[in-house]
C-alpha cells in the first residue's frame, strides 16, 4: 500500500525538484564576519551564558586553530574560507519569545510552509489524527498522541519550542540549549563534551566554539516520554553557518524518542552546517534518534548546497540501555556523518539504520561507529545507499570489540544500489575484534536494479520512473520501517523526488 | 614520509623511511614501530654446511614431484635447482614501500617465461639460513605466454633473524592459465614483506593460494589487474598463527574491463596473541561493466587474546555489476564442539577437527592433487603441535 502511495505522491511533484528552496524575506542580526576570539565571546554574551561556559568555548577555539581540516574522507570540494562566513544570524527580536503570540508571524509562515505548524493545536502534516488506526501498525502496538513537540531552529537561535508545559507535566525537560544553559546549568555542565569532547575532532571543535542554539532533552528517572520530540532546523541567511548542538540525556529506565528535520534555500553559494549531536542512555534507557536530512543539494551542476559535517555520537552509559540511530539522507552537496554508539554499559545496545540516497553532483560519506566496552553489548547496522546522476556514495564505518567486551556481538548490512553508469558506490568498512567470544559479522553488496525488475513492473503498466521508485521503496523497506510514523509519508515522497530524472 | 622525522635504528640501516599508522594501508601495521632492529641491507652471507640440505627437507612439499629453482641467502643456487632462469624483463612500476626497498636492494629472483602446457609444477625455494641480521631481497618475474599453463610453488623458508623481501610480478597471457600456491614458513625470528603483481589478460584464468604460517610479521600485499574482458581469478589464503605473529594481508583487485570475474577467499586462524589482519579491496572503474566480484574473509580466534582486523572495501563506478563481501570473527561454535563430544569424540580431537574442516575450505581452491594433500598434511602437523603445546 505505502508504495502505490509513493507512485501517487512522486506525480504530484511538480518540475521544481528542491521545494523547500525559497526563502523567508526577513530582518536578521548578524554577528560580524569571520571567526576570532571577539566572535566567540560575542555568541556567548548574547546567549547570556554562564562564565564556565566560555570558558569552555575559548578552550575549544583554542584547540580549534591548531587542528587540521580532515582529508581523509571521499569527497571533494573546494577549500572553505572560514573566515568569509558569519557565525551568528537571528532574525531580529528573537530574542525570548514567551509564546507563540510574541514570534514573527513571517516565521511562523516560513514553518507553515515547510508543513510545521507551530501551533500547538496542530499536528504535524502527514501524521494521522488522535487515535486514528493505520495498517503500518504493528499488532497491539501503542500509538496514542500523535502529537509531537517542535523545537523550531530559525539560523542562529531557537525561535519557539512548542508542548513545553505539558512535557514539564511529565518532568521532561525539553527546550532549546541557551534556554538549558540559564535555567539548567548544573545539568548542561555535567554532560555537555561528555560524549563529544571540544577537541574531538576539527568541526567537532569549531561547533563547541561558536554552536549558537540547538535542542536540549532531559527524560528523568522511569519517564516515558509521552510524546515525540523533534528539531526542525532551518537555514535561511546567506553566507552563514549553522552550528547547532543538542544534547539529549535519558535518564535511569527512561525512553525518548528524537525527531531531526533541515532544509536550507536555494543559493548559489555553499552553506556550512556542523552540528554536534550527544546523547547519553543511563541504566535501562533508551533513545530513539531520527534524522531527515533534506539540505538544499546544489543544482545539477553542482553549484551551491549544503556542507553537511556532522559529530553525532550516543553513549550507553549504562547497563542495558539502548540507543538507536535513524537516518535519511537525501539533501546536502556534502555529507560528512557519522553517527556512532559507545557501547559502555553491559548488555547495552546500539543500532543504526540508514538510507543514503544521492544524486546529481551529491557526495556522501557517512556511516557508523559501533564500539563494543562492555560485555554482551551487541550492534546492528543495516545501510542502504543508492547512487544516481553523477554522485558518490560512501559507506564507511567501524566495528570495533575492547578485550573486555567479552560476548560483543554484531551485524552488519551494507547494501548500495546504483542507477546510471556515471556514478560511484563505495564501501568501506573496518572491523576489529580483540576478543574471540566477540562474534561479528558484515556483508555487502552492489547491484543495480535489474532488467528483469523493470521489465516485470512495467509489463504490469508502471512508468519507468514509478517502476524505479516501487523498487527502491522495496530496497530500503528495511530502514524505512525503523521510521517513526510522522517521517514514514515523507521519507518515501523524498525518495521518489531525489531520484525523479535518474532514469532514462 | 616526512623526511623531518627522526629515523628509528632500523630505518638509519635500511637507509630508507618505513611505513608507519599515518599512512592508511599501514594502519594496522606499523613497520616504525614493529620492526625495531637493524636488518642492513646487501650483507652477502654462505650457508653453512648442512642448512640447505635440511631446510629443503622440512618444506612441506619436499615429497611433491616439481622442477626446483632453489635461492639461498638471496643468490641463484645451482647446486640444488633444475631449472635455470630465462630472461624476462621487469615491467611493474609500484610505488609500493615494499616495492621500493625490493627494487634498492633486490640480489636475484627467479625469471621464467612458460610457453606451452606445463604439467610439473614449478617450485621456487627461498631459503635464508641461520646468520647476522639482515634484509635479503628478491624478485620474481614471471611470464605466462599465451595459451600456456602452469603451476608455479613459491616456498619460503629460513631460521634465524632476517627481514625477507619478496616481490613477484607475473604476466598473464591470453587464455593462459596459471595456478600459483605460495607457502611462507620464514624463521620465527624473521619479518616477511612481499608483494605481487599480476596482470591477467584476455580469457585468462589465474589461481592464487597463499599459506601464511612463519614469521613473526608478515606484510603481504596483492595488486591484480585485469587488462582483457572475460578473465577469471580466485585469490585464496589461509592464516595458521600462534604466539605472538602478526600477519597483514592487504589486496586490491582492480576491474579495468568487463565481463571479469574474481573471487576472494580467507580463512584467518589465530592462537596465542597472534594478530591477524585482512584488507581486501575490490575496484570496478568507469565501463567495467557486467563485473562479478566477491570477496569473503573469515577469522576464527581460538584464544581470548587473538586479534583480527579486517577492512573489505568496494570502490564501484559501474552500475550493471554483482559486487559484494562478507568479513566474520569469532570463536569456535559450541554447538558444534558439544554436538562431536556427545559422538564421543574427545574435545581436543573435535575442535582440531573443526578448525581443520574451516582452513579446508581454503585449501580446495588448490587444484593440483599433490599440494592439496601436502597443505592439508601441514595445517594437520600445526594442529597437533598446537594441541601439544596446549
Amino acid at each position: 500500500m505505502a508504495d502505490i502511495e509513493t507512485i501517487a505522491l512522486v506525480k504530484d511533484i511538480d518540475v521544481d525538484k528542491y521545494k523547500y528552496g525559497f526563502t523567508t524575506d526577513i530582518e536578521s542580526e548578524y554577528a560580524p564576519k569571520g571567526l576570532n576570539e571577539e566572535i566567540v565571546r560575542f555568541i556567548s554574551n548574547k546567549k547570556n551564558e554562564p562564565h564556565w561556559m566560555l570558558e569552555a568555548r575559548l578552550e575549544a577555539y583554542r584547540r580549534w586553530l591548531q587542528m587540521d581540516e580532515p582529508t581523509w574522507a571521499k569527497v571533494d570540494y573546494p577549500k572553505i574560507d572560514f573566515q568569509d562566513l558569519y557565525y551568528y544570524a537571528a532574525p531580529k527580536g528573537s530574542a525570548a519569545p514567551k509564546s507563540l503570540d510574541e514570534v514573527d508571524p513571517k516565521l511562523l509562515e516560513t514553518y507553515a510552509k515547510l508543513g510545521i505548524p507551530l501551533k500547538e493545536q496542530e499536528i504535524l502534516a502527514g501524521v494521522r489524527k488522535q487515535g486514528e488506526k493505520s495498517e503500518l501498525d504493528e499488532e497491539g502496538s501503542e500509538y496514542a498522541s500523535g502529537k509531537v513537540a517542535v523545537d523550531a531552529v530559525f539560523d542562529s537561535v531557537s525561535v519557539v519550542t512548542t508542548f513545553k508545559a505539558e512535557l514539564a507535566k511529565a518532568g521532561v525537560i525539553f527546550c532549546s540549549i541557551s534556554e538549558a544553559l540559564r535555567e539548567h546549568p548544573e545539568l548542561v555542565k555535567r554532560y555537555l563534551f561528555s560524549v563529544v569532547p571540544q577537541g574531538d575532532n576539527y568541526y567537532a571543535a569549531l561547533n563547541a566554539a561558536v554552536f549558537s542554539d540547538g535542542s536540549f532533552v532531559y527524560v528523568p528517572p522511569g519517564v516515558r516520554c509521552p510524546m515525540e520530540l523533534s528539531t526542525y532546523f532551518r537555514m535561511n541567511a546567506k553566507n552563514t553557518g549553522q552550528f547547532e548542538r543538542t544534547l539529549i540525556i535519558a535518564d535511569k529506565g527512561s525512553y525518548v524518542s528524537y525527531l531531526e528535520g533541515c532544509t536550507a534555500p536555494t543559493r548559489e553559494d555553499s552553506q556550512l552546517h556542523a552540528a554536534v549531536v550527544e546523547l547519553i542512555a543511563l541504566d535501562d534507557a533508551e533513545i530513539k534518534y531520527s534524522t531527515v536530512q533534506n539540505w538544499y543539494p546544489g543544482d545539477a551542476e553542482g553549484k551551491g548546497g549544503v556542507y553537511n559535517f556532522v559529530t553525532k555520537r550516543g553513549d550507553c552509559r549504562g547497563p542495558r540501555s539502548k540507543i538507536s540511530w535513524t537516518q535519511v539522507e537525501t539533501g546536502s552537496a556534502i555529507t560528512w556523518k557519522y553517527p556512532s554508539c559507545i557501547l559502555r554499559g553491559e548488555e547495552s545496545r546500539g543500532e543504526f539504520y540508514s538510507i543514503a540516497i544521492s544524486n546529481g553532483r551529491q557526495q556522501v560519506d557517512s556511516g557508523t561507529k559501533m564500539i563494543h566496552l562492555g560485555k554482551n553489548t551487541s550492534s546492528r547496522i543495516i545501510s542502504k545507499g543508492i547512487a544516481a546522476g553523477r554522485s558518490d556514495n560512501t559507506y564507511r564505518g567501524l566495528v570495533s570489540a575492547h578485550r573486555k567486551a567479552l560476548n560483543a556481538r554484531n551485524f552488519t548490512q551494507c547494501d548500495s544500489l546504483l542507477i546510471g553508469d556515471e556514478c560511484g558506490a563505495h564501501t568501506v568498512p573496518y572491523i576489529e575484534a580483540k576478543t574471540s567470544t566477540a562474534q561479528f559479522e558484515h556483508e555487502a553488496t552492489t547491484s543495480k536494479i535489474s532488467d528483469d525488475q523493470m521489465f516485470y513492473c512495467m509489463s504490469r503498466g508502471l512508468s519507468q520512473e514509478e517502476a524505479v521508485a516501487l523498487i527502491v521503496n522495496g530496497f530500503v523497506r528495511d530502514v524505512l520501517q525503523q521510521l517513526p510514523m510522522e517521517f514514514m509519508a515523507e521519507t518515501q515522497k523524498l525518495i521518489g523526488i531525489s531520484l525523479e530524472g535518474s532514469v532514462g | 614520509m616526512n623526511a623531518a622525522i627522526a629515523r628509528t635504528a632500523a630505518e638509519e640501516a635500511l637507509g630508507f623511511h618505513l611505513p608507519n599508522r599515518r599512512m592508511e594501508e599501514w594502519r594496522w601495521t606499523d613497520l616504525r614501530q614493529l620492526i625495531d632492529k637493524p636488518y642492513p641491507p646487501r650483507q652477502k652471507v654462505e650457508a653453512k654446511g648442512g642448512d640447505v640440505e635440511r631446510l629443503l627437507a622440512s618444506s612441506p612439499f619436499a615429497g611433491v614431484a616439481a622442477t626446483r629453482m632453489v635461492f639461498v641467502n638471496g643468490e641463484y643456487d645451482a647446486k640444488h635447482s633444475k631449472q635455470s632462469n630465462a630472461f624476462v624483463e621487469s615491467t611493474a612500476a609500484l610505488d609500493d614501500p615494499v616495492n621500493l626497498m625490493n627494487v634498492a636492494f633486490a640480489t636475484d629472483g627467479a625469471r621464467l617465461r612458460i610457453e606451452g602446457n606445463v604439467d610439473t609444477p614449478i617450485e621456487f625455494v627461498f631459503i635464508s639460513t641461520d646468520a647476522s641480521p639482515r634484509t635479503v631481497a628478491t624478485r620474481n618475474v614471471i611470464e605466462i605466454a599465451d595459451d600456456a599453463s602452469a603451476t608455479i610453488i613459491e616456498t619460503h623458508l629460513g631460521e634465524g633473524s632476517y627481514l625477507a623481501n619478496s616481490v613477484t610480478e607475473i604476466r598473464i597471457g591470453h587464455n593462459a592459465r596459471l595456478d600459483r600456491v605460495k607457502v611462507e614458513l620464514e624463521s620465527h625470528d624473521a619479518v616477511h614483506l612481499a608483494h605481487a603483481h599480476v596482470i591477467v589478460d584476455r580469457n585468462a584464468a589465474f589461481r592464487d593460494f597463499t599459506l601464511t604460517a612463519g614469521a613473526k610479521l608478515n606484510r603481504q600485499n596483492g595488486t591484480f589487474r585485469f587488462i582483457g574482458e572475460f578473465a577469471d581469478a580466485k585469490v585464496s589464503g589461509a592464516y595458521l598463527l600462534a604466539g605472538k605473529q602478526h600477519a597483514d594481508t592487504r589486496l586490491v583487485v582492480g576491474h579495468e574491463v568487463a565481463n571479469c570475474a574474481s573471487r576472494e577467499l580467507f580463512k584467518c586462524v589465530m592462537d596465542g596473541h597472534a594478530r591477524g589482519i585482512f584488507q581486501g579491496k575490490v575496484i570496478v572503474r568507469p565501463g567495467a561493466q557486467k563485473t562479478d566480484g566477491k570477496q569473503s574473509s573469515h577469522a576464527l580466534l581460538l584464544s581470548e587474546t587473538a586479534e583480527f582486523d579486517a577492512k573489505p572495501e568496494l570502490e564501484i563506478y559501474a552500475d550493471d555489476v554483482a559486487c559484494g563481501h562478507g568479513a566474520t570473527s569469532g570463536d569456535l561454535n559450541h554447538d558444534h564442539v558439544f554436538y562431536l563430544k556427545s559422538r564421543g569424540i574427545p574435545e581436543a580431537e573435535a575442535k582440531a577437527l573443526l578448525i581443520a574442516a574451516f582452513v579446508g575450505e581454503a585449501f580446495d581452491t588448490v587444484h593440483h592433487d599433490g599440494i592439496r594433500a601436502a597443505l592439508e598434511d601441514f595445517a594437520a602437523r600445526w594442529l597437533t603441535e598446537r594441541r601439544r603445546k596446549g
